[in-house]
């Protein structure tokens, strides 16, 4: 519990950090935000003047920055230009769409790398093991967009197997009323199984397309962290103990192994989070990636910060989390004893 | 399921619960409309900080004006807007009087908004005082001689009076054009704070207008939902009953769902795709010559090399145009290359500035302006034109490059290149702009005149900008042909920036789909919409 509050309270000044950070790196942005908002052609040196005026940006500064910090602390994250909305609303309507779709592809991800990885391990050089190697490097090295747009040119341009890649639901659907905001969860609650088939199949193309993405670095690592960990010398004494196999993999080998595998869980999570925007663009997926690029490319300062932010508390509780993982998986951490 | 026969089943199953209560309606495909676009409205707004240009097509279609463009029909049956047309929208009449100094417009006598109420002529002051009201929508107006609310007079109910110190050709256009719509202004007023008197905040988020569709529902960044207003006068009745008009950012993504029959309208289309979606076949795809929109490549003129004009003219001898059109733009569009070289060729603007490849001048020109050994520069474009402005700048490096200009390329994150701009500090770079009104003076005005950054080429010859403003007011057509011919040979000669083409606008759409119409603005037009 000590080392929970403890580590709660280191949160404070990293965040404090973030949006020192957010604010002066958004302000180095070259480009001037009043010059792009004030985009008609009739548009002369004094509309300029009145969108700098109107956008606070006439202000020294230190005088912006306080302005934001004090926006901040009463939770206004201030206007969104981009999206005509406060960007706190926009952040809790976009956030659930990116996580549901992250935590969908992570856990296809896990399924199948985890197990892949180590059946790869257990049999070097054998066809799983190929198999292996060959889905990782295809992974890696195609590019989400494009297999994305392969999927969608397969399954629903040529076969029509799938529903049209646009957004999480159908356009003609009604929403079931948003209490997660995750509409897997949300239809269910509603008690709507049509909606939840429709979310659902809506969502396999893109949780596809981002678990290959997540697949290599996650599969490699079980394998690689596995071949050590059969290898060491417990798990030769294990077998020579005559301890059922099964035993030896899963209670011995693959406990041993997880450390390693859980990190990268943590990298690949938050990453996929952050950086899933290519994936959201080809299906349309209103998420915070999407949103975040459209800001940064208009020069829109708040819902970046925000964003920024966002990702970063994100990125904290990700990183607890998996310390607290650490400390069950593996006992001699002695995090909860220290 | 594909969702053409996802209605028929639903019904079928007793499923209605589960279709939005409106759409359940026994509403027949025939009447309902699906439009995809990249990006979608960030203010229903017309006038306010970094309003979009999809932002028009909401408050296009969702608020009426007093005043509209006519319309003309093009060789192949698109409709196209008549600039030099002028007739009544929410005004069922005007004259100008005879000094044209005052247009009195009589209002629609049975027009209502949205809610009901009857559109009165205070509700006509107060949104065209609002214009005034707010920066962007002063300098909007002041090109057609309208500063101050004591020029928009309330005669009775149903008239209002709108006089200017002098005649200007601009009034009734900026009267026609996208600002100055008509809002329910009890309604707005409502939702108007001391700080905020002309409810932007309010009016960014929400409409209170009488045009032919009502907003009923919108998912920002997702989706808007449009229904038809059956009481509007202002004109024929739309074709669709509801519009739902979804934003999906992926251009592949659009064109299959087009190509699949689920979308009936896919707005933007790159130039590549609408060659090939066209020579597909399965659907069609509108292609119209964008009025007044150009691309171009712009040269500052203020500072050296580009200062000397004969630098200027070796480049736009040098420039390969016509691989530049087919490579670059697939030839969707209308070049504004070769030409008449020297002098106008007719009074309209933007005309072929008489430019065609020709190395060996280029290289003689760029010795006579003294050099002979070439120069270095730097060619900018900003990343959201790449798909044009790639190809062009590779074949400008590789041009120039043969008369001894050695030339890197610079690509802009979008956003930035508009501040450069400002600052006039891009020598040598690719933009594409667009002038609302067809008179070439205003784009003369606009692009070749004054500080701005749309003075691209900060072009500053004396004589030029004496003509900018003596062609402000003129009224005598024979003078005004005249100066504009003069103009058109002056920035022929001078070409502080070198017009490439005027790209189309590529709509990609249903073949059932019918009435599509071309605006100034470049949005979708529903009211004309239908399926055939």
């Amino acid at each position: 519990m000590a080392f929970l509050l403890r580590r709660l309270a280191g949160v404070v000044p990293t965040l404090f950090g973030v949006v020192v950070a957010a604010f002066v790196l958004t302000r180095l942005l070259p480009g001037d935000p009043a010059v792009f908002f004030a985009n008609s052609v009739t548009a002369d040196a004094a509309t300029i003047a009145a969108v700098r005026q109107k956008l606070g940006l006439d202000l020294p500064l230190w005088q912006q920055f306080l302005v934001y910090a004090g926006q901040l602390l009463r939770g206004d994250l201030g206007q969104s230009v981009g999206t005509g909305q406060p960007v706190a609303t926009d952040l809790l309507r976009l956030l659930p769409a990116s996580a549901e779709l992250t935590l969908v592809a992570f856990a296809l991800a896990i399924l199948v790398a985890v197990p892949l990885g180590v059946a790869a391990a257990l049999r070097p050089g054998s066809v799983i093991d190929h198999a292996c190697r060959l889905l990782s490097t295809a992974g890696v090295s195609l590019p989400t967009f494009v297999s994305g747009l392969l999927l969608i040119y397969i399954f629903y341009y040529q076969l029509g197997t799938a529903p049209e890649p646009i957004g999480r639901i159908d356009p003609f659907a009604i929403p079931p009323p948003g209490i997660t905001g995750f509409l897997l969860i949300d239809t269910l609650l509603a008690g709507d199984t049509e909606g939840f088939a429709a979310a659902a199949r809506q969502i396999v193309l893109p949780a596809v397309t981002m678990a290959l993405f997540a697949l290599a670095p996650l599969a490699r690592m079980t394998r690689a962290s596995m071949l050590g960990v059969l290898g060491s010398e417990f798990i030769r004494t294990a077998r020579a103990n005559g301890l059922r196999r099964r035993k030896i993999i899963v209670s011995y080998a693959l406990r041993n192994a997880l450390l390693p595998i859980v990190t990268t869980l943590g990298m690949v999570f938050s990453n996929m989070l952050g950086a899933n925007v290519l994936v959201e663009r080809v299906f349309a997926w209103p998420g915070i990636g999407s949103y975040a690029l459209d800001s940064l490319i208009s020069l829109d300062y708040a819902p970046v910060q925000g964003f920024m932010l966002l990702m970063a508390t994100i990125f904290v509780l990700v990183n607890l989390v998996i310390d607290l993982l650490y400390a069950v998986i593996d006992p001699r951490t002695g995090l909860f004893h220290a | 399921m594909r969702r053409r026969d996802f209605g028929a089943v639903a019904a079928t199953l007793g499923m209605s619960g589960l279709l939005p209560a409106r759409w359940a309606q026994a509403q027949t495909r025939a009447e309902s409309l699906r439009v995809l676009s990249e990006a979608g409205p960030n203010s229903f707004d017309p006038i306010g900080i970094g309003v979009n240009r999809n932002a028009i097509q909401l408050h296009w279609n969702a608020y009426d004006r007093l005043l509209r463009f006519g319309t003309q029909t093009r060789p192949d049956g698109t409709l196209y807007f008549d600039y030099y047309t002028i007739e009544g929208e929410l005004a069922e009449r005007f004259e100008v009087s005879d000094d044209k100094t005052a247009i009195t417009l009589h209002l629609r006598r049975d027009a209502t908004f949205h809610d009901g109420s009857p559109v009165t002529a205070e509700d006509v002051k107060w949104s065209l005082d609002r214009v005034l009201g707010i920066a962007s929508g002063r300098a909007q107006f002041s090109t057609g001689s309208m500063t101050s609310p004591d020029q928009f007079v309330v005669v009775d109910a149903h008239t209002v009076r709108v006089t200017t110190p002098r005649p200007d050709r601009f009034t009734l256009p900026n009267l026609a054009g996208t600002y100055p719509v008509i809002f329910n202004a009890k309604v707005a007023k409502a939702h108007a704070t001391a700080a905020d008197p002309w409810a932007t905040e309010w009016l960014k988020t929400n409409v209170a207008g009488g045009g032919a569709f009502k907003l009923d529902n919108y998912v920002p960044g997702q989706s808007l939902t449009l229904s038809r207003f059956d009481n509007w006068k202002s004109g024929a009745l739309p074709g669709f009953r509801r519009v739902l008009w979804q934003m999906v950012p992926n251009a592949q993504s659009r064109r299959s769902s087009l190509e699949r029959g689920d979308a009936d309208i896919v707005q933007d289309l790159p130039p590549q795709d609408a060659v090939s979606i066209a020579q597909a076949g399965k659907v069609k795809v509108v292609g119209v010559p964008m009025a007044g929109a150009f691309q171009f490549i712009g040269m500052n003129s203020a500072k050296p090399p580009f200062d000397n004009v004969k630098v200027r003219q070796a480049v736009a001898y040098a420039l390969p145009y016509q691989q530049m059109f087919e490579a670059a733009l697939f030839k969707r569009g209308q070049p504004l290359f070769g030409g008449k070289p020297g002098e106008a060729d007719g009074t309209a603007f933007p005309q072929p500035l008489g430019y065609s490849t020709d190395l060996e001048k280029a290289k003689a020109l760029l010795v006579e302006a003294g050099f002979a050994n070439g120069f270095d520069t730097t060619f900018s474009f900003e990343l959201s034109l790449a798909t044009v402005a790639e190809p062009v700048s590779l074949l400008v490096q590789e041009a120039l490059g043969k008369i001894g200009i050695r030339v890197t390329i610079d690509k802009v994150p979008g956003g930035q290149l508009g501040t450069r701009l400002e600052k006039k500090e891009v020598p040598f770079f690719f933009e594409g702009s667009a002038a609302y009104f067809a008179d070439p003076d205003y784009f003369f005005r606009i692009f070749y005149h004054g500080p701005t950054r749309w003075n691209f080429g900060s072009y500053n010859n004396p004589e030029f900008q004496a003509l900018v403003d003596k062609t402000r007011y003129e009224t005598d057509k024979a003078v005004y042909d005249a100066d504009v011919s003069r103009m058109i040979a002056l920035v022929k000669q001078d070409i502080p920036i070198i017009l490439l083409w005027q790209p189309a606008l590529d709509t990609g759409m249903q073949a059932s789909v019918e009435g599509y119409k071309y605006l100034f603005h470049r949005q979708l037009e529903l009211r004309t919409l239908k399926r055939g």
